[in-house]
């Protein structure tokens, strides 16, 4: 957060856990939780694309459920918790990572940290979704490059991996 | 056999670049951060036309947290950019001629001072007519924005005389092509990080296709020596063509040089789609004509394109959608010529396809016209009038033979869905139980050209070294935007040398590192890295196994490369890994090529030698309520050569296909009196997952004829070309309309309703 708006706003504490971790932030209630992660936490797995909540590369799981963190302000995360791209990753690869892996489900790779935050939003909350409920749920997620043949195969193959290791 | 995981086996393999890409550990040039920093933005006119009366930055100077606020009296030399022909200025100085066009540039301690700084520049206008429609603006008494006057680049081919062709023909088929402003909708924003060094140098970590052509342009305008700078360029978040023309690049520079702070620019959407490029519009007059057996005998065209307010690469552009216009057929008289027109509308140039997007969907929409009035199958009249592979290419040059052309059209005369097609024709099977969806399948046809073509310098090399540390260094001046480029490099030095993926570490995207290789565009690099690899292959190999021999005690010809090391042919074990090769190597080992890409022996600028074709079938529902068009399958056929990455091939093509995909159907930069309509993603619409649940089949053909010493033709591009003319021609059997102009607008398509109009829902006409 920068020095001209935290004078033009008054800070106050932000206390939320941010990939399993206690974190006490200072900050403004308006301030963009993609930029607290990005610029205070330097986690910059979690992508800056639209600005505006239409594209996905800033998705991240607040509560298990997948939010645009472009459009989440710093007293909507009071007291969440939070997982980023780089929380997902902390034990090795999830088998999500793993098929998007495999099966090619990425080229330039800048919209798929947030597509793999809504893939894993997904499959917590529904394990084995339909094509129709896999579509409405990456809707959100903008990839350029691949088309989403590979994405599709990968989401498929994750179901899958994630099926046999129950 | 279909491209996919299953029928590749052990080929397919997992990316290099895939760990970090998964992870999010990847860092982008625009993730990167220093300590202290401060932050770079530009200020761009507010409007499309004007002269500068005058620019105060006084009040934007004294602004708090302001370090720096740069105008055209403090760029130190050249005030102009263009890869071609450098005439956009960095920053305007008497005129702007586009929304885009820069004014002003400030450094500030974070972005919001950056961005008030930019507040409190006041610059005074004199508004000018705007150009925003290329026919106009050839015009005897319109404004001329530049000095040569408003035709940027005319193109003219022609042969045998059209005009008395046209009155020998059957049938004259005569119709207007429109296509859209697309854009390239990278999902990394311009931007990176600009650093000056304590020696003197700036080293410049920002996305571009061809760090060296950055680096002479940074050079130009700052008037420094190329060894002052260093160019960083990979990894980079897509680029499609549109990063490759310098865009932040130099307002970093000049902040970072004028305030001795690294300089951090990363630009918003609404800045992107405002100041970068877009697709070429162009309007697309053909007049086809054959004679009563189907074959053409003459065809003429005239493009007019809108190139926007700057050259950039407009001309070459052009040229291509000259070449591509004529295309794979054989016509006994043609006339074409081609117009690229300045304007006052947005920036076009390089983008994925090059112009040929443009020009297929105009020319294949020419074929299914006369082959419907012809009463032919559209597949056979293609058949009859192509280049067989003994025939020269669209500009009568000699180019690289192969049978591409007919392997493709083969494999779609055979494919299941375009026999589904005729089975539709004759209403022998059934569509839909709901009057209102009707469905198509189309078909269409293209050759592609690879590399810039005759008259444009288009080199090519690379370099392979023992490292210190005992790794295969792969050194080449290209850039990973996320095609895969690193993926084949591997995949070539895994299969074509045997060493393993642990043994090579590949650089690339670094001007103080690697040699230049030229750019990476044209669906030319894997191409130029395959053959890099081939004339590498000897003199490299036998360097390290002479040195590892002189160090076994054994004849080179007794050993060879292994995955970890050096192995006698005898046996399987590895007796000598590389790193100890490197550390008790004598000599330093490394073999560097540099060569052009190839080129036809003719005098035509911009005519292509090597071509990929291919051909794509796409059958679509169309929902004549709504008017919109869902693509329910696709196949394509691509001769392309040898598939170096099958999971990368499949994904240029899926890719590319998406892209075309938008271009039909959706996207459109429209504007209106210079000004953007759309400024961001929510209303510049892009195909999203559920746009692509249809099925997507890739057939590579991977024929070559037995002397061919080309190896792979490019594939970046050609799946963003076919697909808009299948479509349309689907479109046309479900709906029975002719599509003219894209995206297909869902007006264009709708019905009244059944139930309205009282005719039996079973009534299909």
């Amino acid at each position: 957060m920068t020095e001209h708006s935290k004078q033009a706003e008054s800070t106050f504490a932000l206390r939320c856990v941010i990939n399993g971790e206690a974190q006490t932030i200072e900050t403004t209630a308006s301030a963009r939780l993609l930029t607290l992660i990005r610029d205070e936490l330097e986690l910059t797995g979690t992508k800056r694309s639209c600005d505006i909540g239409r594209c996905g590369a800033c998705m991240v799981l607040m509560e298990g459920e997948a939010v645009n963190s472009c459009l989440a302000m710093a007293y909507q995360c009071a007291g969440k918790s939070i997982t980023t791209i780089e929380g997902i990753s902390k034990g090795g690869f999830d088998p999500i990572q793993q098929a998007f892996l495999e099966e090619g489900g990425f080229q330039c790779g800048y919209c798929t940290p947030g597509m793999i935050v809504s893939v894993k939003g997904l499959l917590d909350s529904n394990p084995s979704p339909s094509e129709d409920e896999i579509a409405e749920a990456l809707s959100g997620n903008i990839c350029r490059c691949t088309g989403y043949g590979g994405i599709r195969r990968a989401v498929t193959r994750a179901i899958e991996g994630r099926m046999l290791a129950k | 056999m279909l491209l996919n995981r299953e029928n590749s086996g052990s080929r397919w393999r997992i990316r290099p670049d895939g760990a970090g890409k998964v992870t999010g550990g990847l860092v982008y040039l625009t993730d990167m951060t220093a300590q202290p920093m401060l932050y770079g933005l530009v200020l761009r006119s507010e409007h499309p036309h004007a002269r500068i009366i005058s620019i105060q930055t006084e009040r934007a100077k004294q602004h708090k947290g302001v370090h720096a606020v740069l105008t055209h009296r403090d760029i130190p030399g050249l005030n102009a950019f263009g890869i071609a022909h450098p005439d956009q200025p960095v920053l305007c100085a008497d005129t702007v001629l586009y929304v885009g066009d820069a004014l002003v540039a400030v450094a500030a301690e974070s972005m919001e001072l950056a961005q008030e700084a930019l507040e409190l520049v006041e610059i005074e206008y004199e508004v000018l007519e705007i150009l925003e429609d290329p026919e106009k603006a050839l015009l005897a008494d319109a404004p001329q924005l530049h000095k040569g006057g408003n035709a940027m680049h005319r193109t003219a081919f022609a042969r045998g005389d059209v005009d008395e062709a046209f009155k020998q023909c059957a049938i004259v088929v005569e119709e207007t092509y429109y296509t859209p402003r697309q854009m390239h909708t990278y999902m990394e924003t311009e931007g990176g990080l600009f650093v000056p060094g304590e020696d003197g140098r700036l080293t410049v970590y920002s996305p571009t296709q061809h760090g060296f052509m950055d680096r002479m342009q940074l050079a130009r305008i700052l008037a420094v020596s190329l060894e002052q700078i260093r160019i960083v360029s990979s990894p980079i978040g897509g680029s499609f063509g549109g990063k490759d023309e310098l865009n932040v690049q130099p307002y970093g520079a000049l902040l970072a040089i004028q305030t001795g702070r690294a300089i951090k620019m990363h630009n918003s959407r609404q800045e992107s789609v405002r100041a970068g490029l877009k697709r070429h519009p162009m309007r697309m007059a053909m007049k086809t004509g054959v004679d009563a057996a189907g074959r053409l005998l003459a065809h003429q065209v005239d493009i007019l394109s809108d190139t926007g307010p700057y050259s950039t690469l407009g001309a070459e552009v052009l040229n291509f959608a000259t070449e591509h216009v004529i295309g794979p057929y054989k016509y006994e008289n043609l006339n074409v010529k081609g117009i690229s027109v300045f304007t006052n509308n947005g920036m076009s140039g390089e983008f994925r396809g090059f112009g040929g997007n443009q020009a297929i969907f105009a020319l294949e929409g020419q074929m299914d016209r006369l082959a419907e009035r012809l009463g032919m199958s559209p597949w056979q009249f293609r058949k009859l009038n192509m280049r067989q592979k003994e025939d020269l290419g669209p500009f009568d040059q000699p180019i690289a033979m192969t049978e591409g052309a007919e392997r493709v059209w083969t494999a779609v005369e055979k494919s299941r869905l375009w026999q589904e097609k005729t089975l539709l024709e004759q209403s022998a099977i059934a569509v839909s139980t709901d009057p209102w969806l009707k469905i198509g399948i189309g078909a269409a046809f293209t050759m592609h050209g690879a590399g810039l073509g005759v008259g444009i310098p288009d080199p090519a090399g690379g370099r392979l070294q023992l490292a210190a540390d005992g790794k295969i260094e792969a050194v080449f001046g290209y850039e990973e935007f996320g095609q895969g480029l690193l993926a084949s490099l591997e995949q070539m030095l895994i299969e074509q040398f045997g060493f393993g993926a642990a043994d090579i570490r590949m650089i690339i995207g670094d001007t103080d590192i690697v040699p230049d290789s030229g750019s990476t565009t044209a669906s030319r690099a894997t191409a130029m890295m395959w053959k890099s690899l081939q004339r590498l292959k000897k003199p490299f190999t036998d360097q390290l196994l002479k040195e590892a021999g002189a160090i076994m005690g054994c004849q080179a010809e007794e050993l060879q490369l292994r995955e970890g090391g050096i192995g006698k042919q005898t046996n399987d074990q590895v007796l000598l890994s590389y790193a100890d090769l490197a550390s008790k190597a004598i000599f330093p080992i490394s073999s560097e090529t540099s060569f052009s890409f190839p080129t036809s022996p003719t005098e035509r600028v911009g005519a292509h030698f090597m071509y990929t074709y291919s051909a794509v079938v796409v059958k679509v529902e169309l929902n004549t309520l709504t008017g919109r068009v869902k693509v329910l399958q696709q196949y394509h056929a691509v001769a392309a050569g040898p598939v170096i990455n099958p999971q990368g091939y499949l994904g240029q093509i899926e890719g590319g296909s998406s892209m075309a995909l938008g271009f039909t159907l959706l996207e459109d930069a429209v504007m209106d009196k210079g000004h953007y309509m759309t400024r961001n993603l929510d209303t510049y619409l892009i195909p999203t997952i559920a746009d692509q649940l249809g099925l997507v089949e890739v057939e590579p053909i991977e024929h070559l004829p037995e002397q061919d010493e080309y190896g792979p033709r490019g594939i970046g591009e050609v799946g963003s070309v076919t697909l808009a003319p299948a479509i349309a021609a689907a479109v046309r059997q479900a709906s029975g309309k002719w599509v003219t102009k894209l995206p297909i607008e869902p007006e264009f398509l709708q019905e009244t309703p059944f139930f309205l109009t009282g005719a039996s829902g079973n009534d299909r006409t």
